[in-house]
Protein backbone atom coordinates (compact mmCIF):
# COMPACT_ATOMS: atom_id res chain seq x y z
CA UNK A 1 0.00 0.00 0.00
CA UNK A 2 0.72 3.30 -0.69
CA UNK A 3 -0.02 6.93 -0.02
CA UNK A 4 -0.06 10.26 -1.67
CA UNK A 5 -0.26 13.71 0.19
CA UNK A 6 -0.46 17.08 -1.71
CA UNK A 7 -0.89 20.16 0.12
CA UNK A 8 -1.93 23.55 -1.52
CA UNK A 9 -2.03 27.39 0.53
CA UNK A 10 -4.63 29.27 -1.08
CA UNK A 11 -5.49 32.74 0.03
CA UNK A 12 -8.82 32.09 1.07
CA UNK A 13 -10.32 31.58 5.13
CA UNK A 14 -10.99 27.87 6.15
CA UNK A 15 -14.70 28.23 5.53
CA UNK A 16 -14.30 29.29 2.17
CA UNK A 17 -12.18 26.49 1.62
CA UNK A 18 -14.09 23.92 3.26
CA UNK A 19 -17.04 25.08 1.57
CA UNK A 20 -15.23 24.61 -2.04
CA UNK A 21 -13.99 21.08 -1.28
CA UNK A 22 -17.35 19.56 0.00
CA UNK A 23 -20.56 21.42 -1.17
CA UNK A 24 -22.38 20.29 -4.68
CA UNK A 25 -22.52 23.34 -6.51
CA UNK A 26 -19.00 24.02 -6.00
CA UNK A 27 -17.46 20.44 -6.69
CA UNK A 28 -18.68 20.54 -9.97
CA UNK A 29 -16.52 23.41 -10.77
CA UNK A 30 -13.15 21.75 -9.98
CA UNK A 31 -13.61 17.73 -9.73
CA UNK A 32 -11.05 16.28 -12.53
CA UNK A 33 -8.35 17.49 -14.50
CA UNK A 34 -8.33 20.06 -17.08
CA UNK A 35 -9.45 18.15 -20.54
CA UNK A 36 -12.02 15.95 -18.28
CA UNK A 37 -15.59 16.73 -18.23
CA UNK A 38 -17.95 15.99 -15.93
CA UNK A 39 -21.13 13.27 -16.73
CA UNK A 40 -23.10 11.60 -13.89
CA UNK A 41 -22.47 12.65 -10.56
CA UNK A 42 -23.79 13.05 -7.05
CA UNK A 43 -21.14 14.66 -5.76
CA UNK A 44 -21.76 15.78 -2.44
CA UNK A 45 -18.81 15.57 0.29
CA UNK A 46 -20.68 17.65 3.13
CA UNK A 47 -22.72 15.05 4.92
CA UNK A 48 -22.08 11.14 5.22
CA UNK A 49 -23.24 9.16 2.33
CA UNK A 50 -22.51 7.91 -0.84
CA UNK A 51 -20.86 9.85 -3.64
CA UNK A 52 -20.06 8.92 -7.61
CA UNK A 53 -18.92 10.55 -10.67
CA UNK A 54 -18.28 9.84 -13.99
CA UNK A 55 -15.45 11.84 -15.79
CA UNK A 56 -15.00 11.74 -19.65
CA UNK A 57 -11.61 13.17 -21.20
CA UNK A 58 -10.50 14.36 -24.21
CA UNK A 59 -10.36 11.09 -26.08
CA UNK A 60 -13.56 9.80 -25.07
CA UNK A 61 -12.58 7.39 -22.95
CA UNK A 62 -14.93 7.42 -18.95
CA UNK A 63 -13.80 7.31 -15.95
CA UNK A 64 -16.31 6.10 -12.93
CA UNK A 65 -15.36 6.65 -9.21
CA UNK A 66 -18.06 6.24 -6.61
CA UNK A 67 -17.46 5.87 -2.49
CA UNK A 68 -18.49 7.01 0.85
CA UNK A 69 -18.55 9.87 2.38
CA UNK A 70 -17.40 8.39 6.27
CA UNK A 71 -16.76 11.42 8.46
CA UNK A 72 -17.28 15.31 8.39
CA UNK A 73 -15.77 17.74 10.93
CA UNK A 74 -16.65 21.19 9.34
CA UNK A 75 -14.89 23.60 8.42
CA UNK A 76 -11.79 21.19 9.17
CA UNK A 77 -11.87 17.86 7.70
CA UNK A 78 -13.89 15.60 5.61
CA UNK A 79 -12.95 11.55 5.07
CA UNK A 80 -14.61 9.60 2.16
CA UNK A 81 -13.71 6.14 0.43
CA UNK A 82 -12.78 6.00 -3.38
CA UNK A 83 -12.68 3.18 -5.96
CA UNK A 84 -12.45 3.27 -9.69
CA UNK A 85 -14.90 1.81 -11.60
CA UNK A 86 -14.04 -0.62 -14.67
CA UNK A 87 -15.37 -0.80 -18.24
CA UNK A 88 -17.91 -3.58 -16.96
CA UNK A 89 -18.89 -1.11 -14.06
CA UNK A 90 -17.04 -3.67 -11.14
CA UNK A 91 -15.66 -1.34 -8.34
CA UNK A 92 -12.23 -1.95 -8.20
CA UNK A 93 -9.83 -1.34 -4.93
CA UNK A 94 -10.90 0.47 -2.17
CA UNK A 95 -8.62 3.62 -0.63
CA UNK A 96 -9.66 6.29 1.31
CA UNK A 97 -9.08 10.15 0.72
CA UNK A 98 -9.05 12.86 3.60
CA UNK A 99 -9.23 16.37 2.86
CA UNK A 100 -8.01 18.99 5.91
CA UNK A 101 -8.22 22.45 5.48
CA UNK A 102 -6.09 24.71 8.53
CA UNK A 103 -6.11 28.25 9.16
CA UNK A 104 -2.96 30.10 7.49
CA UNK A 105 -1.93 33.23 8.32
CA UNK A 106 -4.48 36.38 7.86
CA UNK A 107 -7.79 34.76 6.13
CA UNK A 108 -5.81 32.57 4.39
CA UNK A 109 -5.57 28.52 4.46
CA UNK A 110 -3.05 25.31 3.80
CA UNK A 111 -5.18 22.39 2.23
CA UNK A 112 -3.72 19.08 2.74
CA UNK A 113 -4.73 16.30 0.66
CA UNK A 114 -4.48 12.86 1.68
CA UNK A 115 -5.39 9.55 -0.24
CA UNK A 116 -4.00 6.00 1.61
CA UNK A 117 -4.47 3.02 0.80
CA UNK A 118 -3.31 2.69 -3.10
CA UNK A 119 -2.32 -0.53 -4.99
CA UNK A 120 1.13 -0.29 -4.54
CA UNK A 121 1.87 -0.37 -8.18
CA UNK A 122 1.00 3.03 -7.93
CA UNK A 123 4.86 3.50 -6.65
CA UNK A 124 6.43 2.36 -9.52
CA UNK A 125 4.26 4.95 -11.40
CA UNK A 126 7.10 7.12 -12.12
CA UNK A 127 9.54 4.35 -13.63
CA UNK A 128 6.28 3.70 -16.18
CA UNK A 129 5.63 7.24 -16.65
CA UNK A 130 8.05 7.35 -19.80
CA UNK A 131 5.26 4.64 -21.43
CA UNK A 132 2.47 7.37 -21.00
CA UNK A 133 3.24 9.14 -24.41
CA UNK A 134 3.77 6.11 -26.18
CA UNK A 135 0.58 4.48 -25.18
CA UNK A 136 -0.82 7.62 -26.29
CA UNK A 137 0.17 7.74 -29.49
CA UNK A 138 -0.90 3.77 -29.65
CA UNK A 139 -3.83 4.75 -28.43
CA UNK A 140 -4.40 7.45 -30.85
CA UNK A 141 -3.26 4.83 -33.62
CA UNK A 142 -6.51 2.35 -32.48
CA UNK A 143 -8.84 5.14 -32.63
CA UNK B 1 -7.53 -3.37 -14.95
CA UNK B 2 -5.62 -5.97 -12.83
CA UNK B 3 -3.66 -7.53 -15.81
CA UNK B 4 -1.90 -4.16 -16.77
CA UNK B 5 1.16 -5.29 -14.75
CA UNK B 6 1.36 -8.25 -17.25
CA UNK B 7 0.72 -5.96 -20.18
CA UNK B 8 3.17 -3.87 -19.61
CA UNK B 9 5.73 -6.35 -19.06
CA UNK B 10 4.57 -8.19 -22.43
CA UNK B 11 4.76 -4.33 -23.95
CA UNK B 12 8.55 -3.98 -22.55
CA UNK B 13 10.25 -5.57 -25.16
CA UNK B 14 10.91 -3.70 -28.16
CA UNK B 15 10.42 -6.10 -30.54
CA UNK B 16 6.99 -6.97 -28.98
CA UNK B 17 5.91 -3.53 -29.09
CA UNK B 18 7.18 -3.03 -32.56
CA UNK B 19 4.79 -5.79 -33.26
CA UNK B 20 1.85 -4.26 -31.67
CA UNK B 21 2.72 -0.65 -33.02
CA UNK B 22 2.70 -2.73 -36.75
CA UNK B 23 -0.76 -4.43 -35.98
CA UNK B 24 -2.65 -1.19 -34.21
CA UNK B 25 -1.20 0.71 -37.99
CA UNK B 26 -2.56 -2.55 -40.38
CA UNK B 27 -5.08 -3.91 -38.34
CA UNK B 28 -4.95 -7.98 -38.53
CA UNK B 29 -1.89 -9.74 -39.94
CA UNK B 30 -0.66 -13.61 -40.85
CA UNK B 31 2.41 -14.09 -38.58
CA UNK B 32 4.48 -14.58 -41.47
CA UNK B 33 3.46 -10.71 -42.70
CA UNK B 34 4.68 -9.38 -39.15
CA UNK B 35 8.19 -10.87 -39.49
CA UNK B 36 9.65 -8.16 -41.36
CA UNK B 37 8.79 -6.10 -38.03
CA UNK B 38 12.60 -7.18 -36.43
CA UNK B 39 13.75 -10.07 -39.20
CA UNK B 40 12.53 -12.57 -36.93
CA UNK B 41 12.74 -16.28 -37.46
CA UNK B 42 9.37 -17.77 -37.68
CA UNK B 43 10.39 -19.80 -33.88
CA UNK B 44 11.14 -16.15 -32.34
CA UNK B 45 8.09 -14.35 -34.11
CA UNK B 46 5.81 -17.08 -32.51
CA UNK B 47 7.18 -16.96 -29.31
CA UNK B 48 6.61 -13.30 -29.05
CA UNK B 49 2.98 -13.72 -30.52
CA UNK B 50 2.56 -16.05 -27.82
CA UNK B 51 3.30 -14.04 -24.94
CA UNK B 52 1.35 -11.09 -26.69
CA UNK B 53 -1.38 -13.26 -26.83
CA UNK B 54 -1.30 -14.85 -22.87
CA UNK B 55 -1.11 -11.20 -21.73
CA UNK B 56 -4.27 -10.79 -23.82
CA UNK B 57 -3.04 -7.64 -25.77
CA UNK B 58 -3.36 -9.73 -29.41
CA UNK B 59 -6.18 -11.58 -30.29
CA UNK B 60 -5.91 -14.59 -33.61
CA UNK B 61 -8.00 -16.51 -35.79
CA UNK B 62 -7.24 -19.04 -37.77
CA UNK B 63 -8.18 -18.66 -41.55
CA UNK B 64 -8.00 -21.83 -43.76
CA UNK B 65 -3.80 -22.30 -43.16
CA UNK B 66 -3.10 -19.11 -41.67
CA UNK B 67 -3.50 -17.68 -38.16
CA UNK B 68 -4.10 -14.26 -38.24
CA UNK B 69 -3.48 -11.36 -35.53
CA UNK B 70 -5.14 -8.51 -34.40
CA UNK B 71 -4.59 -6.03 -31.33
CA UNK B 72 -7.66 -6.27 -28.54
CA UNK B 73 -9.43 -3.07 -28.27
CA UNK B 74 -9.57 -3.70 -24.63
CA UNK B 75 -6.04 -4.34 -23.51
CA UNK B 76 -5.39 -0.71 -25.27
CA UNK B 77 -8.56 1.05 -23.58
CA UNK B 78 -7.37 -0.74 -20.11
CA UNK B 79 -4.20 1.38 -20.82
CA UNK B 80 -5.97 5.06 -21.54
CA UNK B 81 -8.14 4.47 -18.14
CA UNK B 82 -4.85 3.79 -16.01
CA UNK B 83 -3.15 6.30 -17.71
CA UNK B 84 -5.26 9.57 -15.43
CA UNK B 85 -3.63 8.08 -11.63
CA UNK B 86 -4.65 9.47 -8.58
CA UNK B 87 -1.79 11.57 -8.55
CA UNK B 88 -2.86 12.99 -12.16
CA UNK B 89 -6.57 13.19 -10.92
CA UNK B 90 -5.47 15.62 -7.63
CA UNK B 91 -3.01 17.89 -9.47
CA UNK B 92 -5.54 18.55 -11.82
CA UNK B 93 -8.41 18.93 -10.23
CA UNK B 94 -6.94 21.17 -7.43
CA UNK B 95 -5.29 23.47 -10.17
CA UNK B 96 -9.11 23.60 -11.23
CA UNK B 97 -10.28 24.50 -7.77
CA UNK B 98 -7.43 27.23 -6.61
CA UNK B 99 -8.79 28.93 -10.16
CA UNK B 100 -12.89 28.57 -9.22
CA UNK B 101 -11.98 30.19 -5.86
CA UNK B 102 -9.86 32.73 -7.42
CA UNK B 103 -12.63 33.68 -9.48
CA UNK B 104 -15.06 33.40 -6.96
CA UNK B 105 -13.78 35.73 -4.44
CA UNK B 106 -12.82 38.70 -7.26
CA UNK B 107 -16.67 39.01 -7.15
CA UNK B 108 -18.17 41.75 -4.99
Amino acid sequence: MSELTIERSFPHPPEHVFAFVTEPANLVKWWGPEGTSLREHALDLSRPGPWSSTLVNAEGGLHKMSGEVVAVDAPRSVEFTWGWHDDEDARGHESRVRFEVHPEGVDGSLFRLIHTGLPSDEIAENHVRGWTSALVSLERLLN
Amino acid sequence: MSYLPTTFAALGDATRFAIVERLLKDGELAAGELRTVGRLSAPAMSRHLKVLHEAGIVERRVDKQRRLYSVRPEAVRAIGAWTLSHRDFWQGSLERLGAAMGRESGKT
